[in-house]
């Protein structure tokens, strides 16, 4: 079933420059797919879109059957609420703790603390940082940082989880053990879309890639099934 | 692992259609702005000293204004009670007879406007002036070689309260063409200055007032200004996991609030201690122009007031920094 639609997006900056051109791709529910190319291919630029922080110049951009495009101000909140966004700086809060970091997209929703309590300690105990709670964002080495990252995307249960170079900063052994996170998401039901530009860890993991050149998908290699 | 897939199972029964906003949260509602007032008051004890100055700045810029808006209604107040004491003296010619006086005493009896008067004889004129002049050997010298006694006769006459001021003027013309008045003086020269003092004070401490309070505002829009700053960062991943623009908005809000009503309390406090400076010398100034020496100070309503004004100017500051640094006028 599909998921995720691009429909003849073209995305067009203010400067004139083209971040996507013409992108038409569609990504079946519960898959994991890469996005890869270089720099300025329009890696960055297509999360964007599917996060709802860029709205395409033409074209359309649906989601389990919504225009997302189209989403007010007041619904793309709760759009928002059903992705797990993974950053390559992992965007933590350095004021905040661990476990702190990873109760935020709860406590947007407003859930009673023990529910928190309960979700943070399991998505902790996912990226194997259960003792780590505690301790600020500074007090952990770049890999740990990234996971308590995964583990904030993941805490809220998101149908998409959206990666935006998540290894850029990891040693090839931390990078295959953020992939085999992420395909655990997508065992369990998540579409898991990753953009990166190490084509050999993309490779190895056996997935759909999709590869963008300025702005145009011109390679679409299914992997095998996922 | 086992947790989150059955968290989501749960989670999937119970939101079919979960990007359409929902309704009636009242509770949820209420817990988020308990724990936002929380996290102001957090965020406000770790940075103390700084809170301190803000509260400081605003209540300076507060206290103004309050203490200008103080002396207007004082200062009318005051107009009011000189209107109330305002009178004539009625000064008879040298050597008016004892008839010509007794006739301009019954003319003032039947005066319906005159509320009382007193009769100041010569002598007791002369005595009077001699009691207080210091150098009263020297002024009864003077007095002996003019063999008489050279003040007239007079009569403190005040007036009711309620009669205009042309209508004491009327009354001042019509005494003085009477036979036997040299002169009739309306004691209004305070009463105008004072007149003048409060519409000075009137005109000028309104432009004064606004400018102040434009003040207050403006130290609340940069103190919020930084804060978002500060805090953009965390503005920018709320935003990523789906805070509503209201949530967004709803800690420099509470912080605008914080601020003004702490400038507010700062402010009530630096007026207290001004007036309570100034208090002896005023009270002794108002005593010697015979007025009630009780000035309207510190009402529950003008506390009130003042609170209101700095939660009112604090909650502006943060709605036009948050204009301006997160371009947010529609609410959401």
């Amino acid at each position: 079933m599909t998921y995720l639609q691009l429909q003849h997006v073209t995305q067009r900056f203010d400067n004139g420059s083209e971040g996507l051109s013409e992108v038409t791709v569609d990504i079946e529910q519960g898959s994991m797919v890469f996005l890869t190319g270089h720099s300025g291919a329009g890696k960055s630029t297509l999360l964007k879109l599917l996060i709802g922080a860029l709205v395409p110049t033409s074209g359309r951009v649906v989601v389990d059957g919504s225009d997302i495009s189209r989403l007010g101000s007041r619904a793309l909140p709760w759009y928002r609420r059903q992705l797990g966004i993974v950053l390559q700086d992992h965007n933590l809060l350095d004021d905040r703790s661990v476990f702190e970091n990873v109760a935020l997209p709860l406590r947007v929703t407003h859930l009673g603390t023990k529910e928190i309590g309960r979700r943070v300690r399991g998505a902790l105990a996912t990226v194997d940082l259960s003792d780590r709670g505690h301790l600020y964002p500074r007090h952990l080495s770049t890999g740990e940082q990234q996971r308590v990252g995964i583990a904030r995307a993941v805490v809220n249960r998101p149908k998409i989880i959206l990666a935006d170079e998540p290894t850029g900063n990891l040693d090839p052994y931390l990078s295959r053990q953020v992939m085999a996170l992420f395909h655990q998401f997508k065992d369990l039901g998540s579409t898991v879309l990753v953009a990166s530009h190490d084509i050999d860890l993309i490779k190895d993991q056996g997935c759909r890639i999709l590869h963008l050149s300025q702005g145009s998908l011109v390679q679409d290699t299914d992997g095998p099934k996922n | 692992m086992a947790a989150i897939k059955a968290n989501r199972e749960s989670s999937a029964q119970t939101r079919p259609n979960a990007w359409q906003p929902r309704r009636g949260r009242l509770r949820t509602w209420l817990a988020d702005h308990r724990r936002v007032a929380s996290e102001t008051s957090l965020f406000i004890s770790r940075r103390i000293v700084s809170s301190l100055l803000v509260w400081l700045m605003i209540g300076v810029a507060l206290a103004m204004p309050g203490l200008l808006w103080m002396l207007q209604s004082n200062v009318q107040s005051l107009s009011q009670q000189w209107q109330g004491s305002t009178g004539l003296t009625v000064y008879m010619a040298l050597g008016a007879s004892e008839q010509l006086i007794e006739e301009t005493a019954t003319a003032l009896e039947r005066e319906p406007a005159v509320t009382r008067f007193q009769l100041t004889t010569p002598q007791q004129a002369l005595d009077e002036l001699l009691a207080r002049s210091s150098e009263s050997d020297l002024l009864q010298q003077a007095i002996a070689e003019v063999e008489a006694n050279p003040l007239p006769a007079s009569f403190g006459v005040i007036l009711d309260s309620e009669q205009p001021y042309l209508a004491l003027e009327a009354l001042s013309r019509q005494l003085a063409s009477r036979s036997g008045v040299d002169e009739v003086v309306v004691e209004s020269t305070w009463l105008e200055r004072l007149r003048d003092l409060s519409r000075l004070a009137n005109r000028g401490g309104s432009a004064l007032i606004t400018m102040l309070l434009a003040a207050a505002v403006l130290v609340a829009f940069a103190t919020i200004r930084l804060a978002i700053d500060a805090r953009l960062a965390e503005i920018r991943v709320l935003a990523l996991i789906g805070a509503t623009r209201a949530q967004l908005r709803r800690p420099f809000l509470y912080l605008g609030s914080a601020f003004g009503l702490g400038g507010g309390m700062m402010a009530i406090v630096l007026m207290a201690v001004f007036l309570n400076q100034i208090e002896a010398p005023l009270e002794s100034l108002l005593v010697s122009y015979g007025s009630d020496p009780e000035l309207s100070a510190f009402t529950p309503q003008i506390i009130l007031l003042v609170l209101t004004a700095g939660w009112l100017l604090g909650i502006t500051g943060a709605l036009l920094a948050l204009i301006q640094r997160l371009g947010m006028k529609n609410s959401g």
